[in-house]
């Protein structure tokens, strides 16, 4: 039936027609709308579509001693990455071959930086000259391997004082998870300081990143750069100026190296801190490179502990350094007089235990310049008693024992003041007695104390009590450490006392007088008895020659005789000091002259 | 004699309906032309390049066809009508291709989509059907069974799954139904169902079609009795339509979702409507420019090479090309309905305005989905998209309507 008539009414056809034009209409009228009034809107989403912001590295701001000396500087090294969509197997054992680093090695740093399939990843790093061009022979093998350049943290001046400097760590994935509240100001392959200065003053020292734009696809692909919108430049991080003596601060390490132990210097009119080492310490550069397994395990293992910081993490008995808070309770209390002595005769029962002196003859009769010149035990063992155990624990506290100091490093313990409530708590109220404030009177028992604390404390003695918190950024105005407030006379009489134990002929801490002329030198040694083996040696000190005032933390571990081993460092550290500075005054005679 | 024929024929010959695809065929292929060059210097296979070699068979097919009897047509259509419901099921013995069953891999670098066949064979035996038997069009038993004719591959099709393709075979039923002589009454019980189900989900929805539905019924005046059982019968089934809801595939309930709540799912199926969307508003009246569109060379765009072809001519050509286009198209269908309606046979007629049909769904959903006026269904743009079997089909499609369109020559 082919041939069936087509017999379709005129008003079919139009009803087709009204049909197909208003499809049509509604299209266009479509089209019109998006491409010509939504125009603008459609045109920025655009923009924003195919623009990526690549953010540029900063490079991080140096770090210099007092007198701009370069402690930690930036140096380029060249690292490697890879593109994961075109990276195989055969491409690692080519690098592992020009790099000497094993396959797994470079695989695990793939897989730690990787960030997508169009992102390059870091395979390896520090790559040498020799190194680059052997990748570079192999390039047409090596599809998506590509280098370029890094700054990394160098240390020019050698100094070993990774405590204070701390190092910069780079942050994987892993890491930035664990990024307090920071997480969108950093990416992956971003450095951030991790320890010491890198750490406190991380604002300071980063800057701040640039961004290069680049057109990208959908898969994050680069497609070229972009017209129009210029790249912004990244600001480097601004140096920061340490309070750090570079010359000081190597002579104390060299001083220090056959030791465990501290040697701390600050000025106790700024807080500045001049020289800071806990021996035994290690080079800052172990963070930097390809540190192995093996280096980083003997020193995490090393029974020196060489990663403890401690100035401001180590916890020691302060032994007899302790004994001017004593002194003090009894001057400002009144509860004292100068000319007052007390017999030691090297023996001294309490209750049911016997207390001795370190002089097993005896020191005879005492007055407390004498007591603290020789470091007498059984006068300070009888006086405390006079004094009521909270009275000497706030005292203690105005000195800043128990408290953190404040220093400028990302971590510092509080020690262990053994208050009232804290007896209670370990011994029960019936478990102690006065007997353990006798011990604390010597800086013995539940006490414990950081060094950092020690040096506030003798800071506070060198400046009648207005010293500032101990502090590593020079330019920063101080803080001033918690203010106490004593007799004028209480602090005169501890100062001589200081003094005399120095220059005392009976004085424990003759050892620490550099015997220059002008230079008038304070201190107080202290031999601590510690449950783990020998005795601590401290000396506690300052001096001053008129203009320049320095004082000293010195600690031995199981060094023995405070005044026989801290004592001598610390005068060989007072020499050096004066006689630099001196040498240095001279040096800017002869330049202001020229 | 000879020559008068061929005269004659020459004369009658509708040349805008040759003229019209091949404009279309050239917007496309600067645009994929325009794609292809920025694939990073690759010379090798390209969409651009792929499409001119797909020219070559579909010339062949449309030149096959054009000399082809129509009275062989007319008389193997059903014939054909069996094959192709064989070989849209062929597909689901073989291993599937990018995880469906459409394409049948011949041997060639390129598989073969037979569901592209299926809507011009389906648009040919309904008309074969309407048009040999003398049927009483105006009851509505005698539309059951031309919709069986469509709705067995379309459901062949759905199942592959190509939820766009099995729609196209269902949209000519409708326009050829109403050619021959459907009531509109009826045709409208037929779609009825479709809006009850859609507007479901939505009570304002809901009420106003109740109402409208309620108008026609008063207007058309059917059987009172018959009257009442379907507008019941239709409230009643957009009562169940939350629970058909819960039988779709979730990439279909996800697709239809996310046309009402784009923001829904950035990176799926509206993440392309976005896409497409800012690419074609970011072209503005004039367009970037060829090689100059950042969406679509920046690879925004997903297939855009065949399904999101018109944002790429949006963004590079701009408003002006896209209304050039849509009033080509707008020409080419117009020109397929005068043919339908001139034409002295029903059955011609009747192809025409089912080719007509498929072509203008073609474009609408197309464009529409581009534009986000409707979801996201996988149907290329006729002449422009790439892709061989349909570009084929498409030009099969021409060669029937020069067919049909030309007076039979006796």
């Amino acid at each position: 039936m082919l041939k069936s008539k087509n017999l379709v009414p005129r008003g079919r056809l139009l009803i087709a027609y009204i049909f197909v034009c208003s499809v049509f209409s509604i299209l266009i009228v479509r089209f019109a709308q998006i491409q010509l009034f939504e125009y603008n809107q459609y045109k920025k989403r655009a923009d924003i579509n195919s623009i990526r912001a690549v953010p540029i590295a900063a490079p991080r701001g140096m770090i210099l001693d007092r007198n701009g000396l370069i402690l930690v500087d930036n140096f380029p090294t060249y690292i490697l990455t890879a593109l994961p969509n075109k990276v195989n197997n055969n491409n690692f054992s080519i690098i592992s071959n020009c790099t000497g680093t094993d396959t797994s090695i470079l695989k695990n740093n793939f897989k730690r930086y990787y960030r997508g399939r169009f992102i390059p990843s870091r395979i390896t790093k520090d790559l040498s000259f020799d190194e680059l061009s052997c990748i570079e022979e192999h390039k047409h093998q090596l599809k998506g391997v590509d280098y370029s350049q890094l700054p990394e943290r160098s240390f020019p001046s050698k100094v070993d004082m990774s405590h204070v400097l701390g190092y910069v760590k780079e942050i994987d994935r892993s890491l930035l998870k664990n990024i307090d509240n920071k997480q969108d100001e950093y990416e992956v392959g971003d450095l951030i300081g991790w320890q010491g200065i890198e750490k406190q003053y991380e604002n300071i020292l980063k800057g701040i990143k640039g961004v290069s734009y680049s057109q990208v696809d959908a898969f994050g692909r680069e497609a070229g750069s972009v017209k129009g919108i210029d790249n912004i430049k990244p600001t480097p991080g601004q140096n920061l100026f340490t309070t750090i003596d570079l010359d000081l601060q190597k002579t104390m390490e060299k001083y220090m190296s056959k030791y465990r132990g501290v040697a701390l210097i600050t000025d106790p009119l700024s807080g500045e801190i001049l020289s800071f080492v806990s021996s035994p310490d290690f080079s800052p550069e172990i963070f930097t490179g390809n540190t192995t397994l093996h280096e980083w395990r003997s020193l995490v293992n090393d029974p020196k502990k060489p990663l403890l910081n401690r100035i401001t993490n180590g916890l020691y008995p302060p032994g007899s350094t302790f004994k001017m808070i004593t002194a003090i309770a009894l001057l400002e209390g009144l509860m004292i007089e100068e000319e007052e002595i007390i017999e030691c005769s090297g023996i001294y029962q309490y209750g049911d235990r016997l207390f001795k002196c370190w002089k097993i003859s005896g020191h005879g009769k005492m007055t407390l310049n004498q007591a603290i010149a020789q470091s007498c035990n059984i006068f300070f063992y009888q006086a405390v008693q006079r004094i009521s155990m909270n009275r000497f624990i706030n005292l203690c506290r105005n000195f800043g024992f128990g408290n953190k100091t404040g220093i400028d490093l990302p971590t510092e313990l509080t020690g262990l003041l053994p208050t009232r409530d804290y007896m209670n708590k370990r011994y029960t109220s019936r478990g102690w007695s006065r007997g353990h404030l006798l011990n604390m009177a010597l800086g013995q028992g539940d006490l414990l104390v950081t060094p950092i604390q020690l040096a506030v404390y003798i800071n506070k003695i060198a400046t009648k009590g207005k010293t500032y918190t101990p502090h590593f950024y020079l330019n920063k105005p101080p803080v001033i450490a918690s203010e106490i407030n004593l007799k004028d006379k209480t602090w005169v009489n501890i100062q001589d006392y200081l003094f005399n134990t120095v220059n005392d002929i009976d004085g424990t801490g003759t050892a620490a007088n550099p015997q220059i002329s002008g230079v008038k030198v304070y201190g107080k040694t202290g031999t601590a008895q510690n449950p783990h083996g020998d005795d601590h040696a401290w000396f506690v000190g300052y001096a001053d020659d008129g203009k320049n005032m320095i004082s000293i933390v010195l600690l031995i571990e199981n060094g023995g005789s405070g005044g026989k081993v801290a004592a001598p460092l610390a005068g060989n550290a007072f020499k050096y000091y004066f006689n630099m500075s001196s040498e240095r005054m001279v040096l800017n005679d002869v330049k202001n002259s020229i | 004699m000879m020559l008068k024929t061929v005269y004659n024929s020459l004369q009658n010959f509708p040349i805008s309906v040759i003229l019209l695809p091949i404009i279309l065929t050239f917007i496309g292929m600067v645009a994929l032309f325009s794609i292809s060059v920025n694939q990073f210097g690759v010379i090798a296979i390209t969409a651009f390049t792929k499409q001119l070699l797909f020219m070559i068979p579909a010339i062949i097919g449309f030149l096959f066809i054009l000399f082809i009897p129509k009275y062989l047509i007319h008389k193997y259509i059903y014939l054909m009508y069996g094959l192709i419901l064989v070989l849209v099921t062929v597909p689901f013995l073989l291993s599937t291709i990018a995880g469906t069953h459409r394409w049948i891999n011949i041997g060639l670098p390129v598989a073969f989509q037979p569901s592209e066949f299926a809507k011009w064979i389906v648009v040919v035996a309904l008309a074969k059907y309407l048009s040999d038997h003398n049927l009483e069009m105006k009851k509505f038993s005698t539309l059951i069974f031309p919709i069986f004719i469509a709705l067995l591959p379309a459901a062949i099709i759905l199942q592959q799954p190509d939820l766009g393709t099995a729609l196209i075979l269902l949209t000519p039923v409708l326009p050829m139904l109403y050619w021959v002589g459907s009531r509109p009454f009826h045709l409208f019980m037929l779609i009825a169902p479709i809006f009850s189900i859609g507007t479901a989900f939505h009570t304002v929805s809901f009420t106003t079609w109740a109402i409208i539905m309620g108008i026609i019924l008063y207007l058309s005046r059917p059987n009172i009795f018959f009257g009442i059982i379907f507008y019941f019968g239709n409230i009643f089934l957009g009562l169940l339509a939350p629970l058909l809801w819960n039988g779709l595939r979730p990439y279909q309930q996800k697709r239809i979702l996310t046309l009402f709540n784009p923001e829904l799912d950035p990176l799926g199926a509206a993440y392309q409507t976005i896409q497409s969307k800012v690419a074609i508003g970011s072209g503005g009246f004039l367009g970037k420019g060829i090689g100059e569109g950042t969406q679509t060379h920046l690879k925004f765009l997903p297939v855009q090479e065949s399904d999101f072809i018109v944002s790429v001519i949006g963004e590079e050509f701009g408003f002006i090309t896209i209304a050039f286009m849509l009033i080509v198209f707008a020409f080419f269908i117009i020109k397929i309905i005068n043919l339908a309606f001139y034409s002295k046979e029903r059955f011609a007629g009747l192809v025409l305005i089912g080719i007509g049909t498929i072509f203008l769904s073609h474009v609408f959903v197309n464009a529409a989905m581009s534009t986000g006026l409707i979801p996201v269904k996988g149907l290329p743009l006729p002449f422009i998209s790439a892709g061989g079997s349909f570009l084929l089909s498409c030009y099969i499609m021409v060669a029937l309507v020069l067919k049909m369109g030309m007076e039979p020559i006796e």
